[in-house]
């Protein structure tokens, strides 16, 4: 049992003491909450992409969907989280459903699900981007009330790093639960190849639906409590292709064969972006990026696997069949 | 033969691609219990045959039906719960899983608790004679094995009638001995088996009856004796200079 949720209790573990960490400064504190929650909203990602091969482009959407859902909801409505965030679930629940048919249906896989996914986000950003009482592009405030805790404003960013704790703790636990139960093979299963897992008996249309509707939920809630946290919303930060990719590349550096590997891009990569941005920003304008970027190919270069994919070979190592049988084949190489 | 009802009804089955047509017009019964053989030189449209019955493909024409039951039209995972269980002739392995996980893919299919479903991945295994191996890497294994690895996971999935496409192809002829007993062995389980085979011996040693296709029509049907010791067999496939 331990054993089963192990990939699951490290990272909160880790994190626990991340936000322990970052209590005595408001500006680490920002930063834990931004690797947080967009780390989180790329391990739902991941569910998709790394272990079903259905490569998302438009999670935005489902993302923005939560933002947008909690800011018009007290906007226009007077409602607080406990209204709005199961209605963003319910939301983005729905619009995975409906985008993830009609792909499925009609067969569309690899780049061409990316595309479809990523040009349903591209119209809601514009859709959100001309909507006035959407606050068009310029975003909506989310006013501060009387009755702050109904509407989970705080005065200080700690009590929203808790709750982006208790999001991520519940994202991993949940997603190792499923990964190691039927729902888990039967993805890494389609991931290889569809053909072979219907004939073994794998729904095909029904898992995936699964995923697709899974990852979108968790990404929507992550959207909410963006729009909470922050008490701003905007289409560029919430509906935006940047969240997207970011979460593509988050995975990617990070491992996407891992539960925890797109986690572990974003500790990575979000502080790092910080770091440049505090030492490299002030000087020559966008040089930060340009480091940035370095650093993405560089570390694209070096870690195909992903860090992730490096950290588990070394614990995986303790195993010592694999070198010995890498030795005899050396060893025969060598002889002929 | 008997009255017994037919476990696998082929009628009239026919499959076009644009204007090419890989099947046409090809009817058999598989009765419960037998080993039932599909010859025929390259592109005679055998796996095109089998993508039909296992619902990967659409049929142009005919009708299948599974003990009494028509499941052509139906969903490939649905016509595997029926029973109908196939192996592929390029066997690939789900990549990073092991032997057995690769098993426990099949296995959830009638058993959706994971620890049932590991229970009887082993036993499918132990079924092939590859329980030892099943913590590897799937990857790892060799032709042969990634064969017998190909029909655990189709036994795995608790067929009653299990379809063989070309599962002794490019084995050393211990290999196949062995792997025709393991045949036998399930099919002695109660396992009806469906098998296509380049090999005319193999047939021979294993099927009662069996069809040939050829240029995806069928040119005989019956036991696999009279079937092979047809004169148009003969030319067609064996070439017409075969005593």
């Amino acid at each position: 049992m331990l054993r089963r949720f192990l990939p699951a209790l490290v990272p909160t573990l880790l994190a626990i003491a991340a936000f322990c960490a970052s209590l005595s400064d408001p500006y680490f504190m920002e930063i834990f909450i931004m690797v947080g929650l967009i780390g989180t909203v790329a391990v739902a990602w991941n569910l998709m992409a790394g272990f079903t091969g259905l490569v998302s482009l438009g999670h935005s959407l489902f993302f923005g969907i939560g933002a947008y859902t909690v800011a018009y909801g007290q906007v226009g409505f007077g409602l607080g989280p406990l209204a709005t965030w199961p209605i963003a679930a319910l939301l983005a629940l729905a619009s995975a459903l409906f985008i993830g048919l009609l792909c499925f249906r009609y067969g569309l896989r690899g780049y061409f699900f990316s595309i479809a996914t990523l040009a349903f986000s591209e119209v809601a950003f514009l859709l959100v981007s001309a909507t006035l009482w959407l606050g068009r592009s310029d975003g909506m405030m989310l006013p501060s009330s009387p009755d702050a805790l109904r509407y989970l404003q705080f005065d200080h960013k700690w009590p929203y790093g808790l709750i982006i704790v208790g999001f991520l703790a519940l994202t991993l636990f949940i997603s190792q639960a499923v990964l190691t139960a039927r729902p888990g093979y039967y993805w890494r299963a389609l991931r290889d190849n569809e053909g072979a897992a219907e004939a073994l008996g794998v729904p095909a249309m029904r898992y995936k639906l699964l995923v697709f509707a899974l990852s979108a939920v968790v990404t929507a809630i992550g959207g909410a409590i963006f729009a909470n946290t922050f008490a701003f919303v905007d289409p560029r930060s919430t509906l935006g292709v940047e969240l997207s990719i970011q979460l593509l590349v988050f995975g990617i550096i990070g491992g996407l064969g891992l539960l925890w590997g797109p986690l572990l891009g974003a500790a990575l990569l979000i502080p790092a972006g910080e770091l440049l941005r505090n030492y490299l920003g002030s000087g020559f304008h966008g040089v930060n990026i340009v480091a940035y970027a370095l650093l993405l190919i560089v570390l694209a270069l070096l870690l195909p696997q992903g860090l992730g994919g490096v950290l588990a070979a070394r614990l995986r190592r303790r195993a010592p069949e694999k070198p010995a049988a890498d030795a005899k084949a050396l060893a025969m190489e060598a002889a002929q | 033969m008997s009255t017994q009802q037919p476990l696998l009804a082929v009628t009239g089955l026919g499959k076009s691609f644009g204007g090419l047509k890989a099947v046409s017009d090809v009817s058999f019964e598989v009765m419960p219990g037998e080993i039932f053989g599909i010859i025929g030189p390259n592109g005679a449209g055998k796996t095109t045959l089998f993508n039909c019955l296992s619902g990967l493909l659409p049929l142009s024409s005919g009708a299948v039906h599974l003990d009494g039951r028509r499941i052509d039209g139906m969903r490939p995972h649905d016509i595997c719960r029926l029973g109908l269980a196939r192996t592929f002739q390029i066997v690939r392995p789900f990549q990073g899983m092991s032997v057995l996980e690769n098993v426990k893919v099949a296995a959830f299919g009638r058993h959706p608790a994971s620890a049932d479903a590991e229970h009887h991945a082993h036993l499918a295994l132990r079924r092939i004679g590859m329980d030892h191996l099943a913590d590897l890497d799937a990857e790892r294994l060799s032709v042969a094995e990634m064969r017998r690895l190909e029909i655990a996971r189709a036994i795995a999935t608790e067929p009653r009638l299990l379809l063989l496409d070309e599962m002794l192809a490019g084995l050393t002829a211990t290999e196949a001995a062995a792997l025709c007993d393991q045949i036998r062995r399930i099919n002695a389980e109660g396992v009806t088996i469906l098998m296509v085979e380049h090999s005319v011996p193999i047939i021979s040693q294993l099927c009662g009856n069996a069809i040939v296709l050829n240029f995806g029509e069928m040119l005989a049907s019956g036991t696999t004796r009279a079937v092979l010791a047809d004169a148009r067999v003969q030319e067609a496939y064996l070439g017409s200079a075969v005593s």
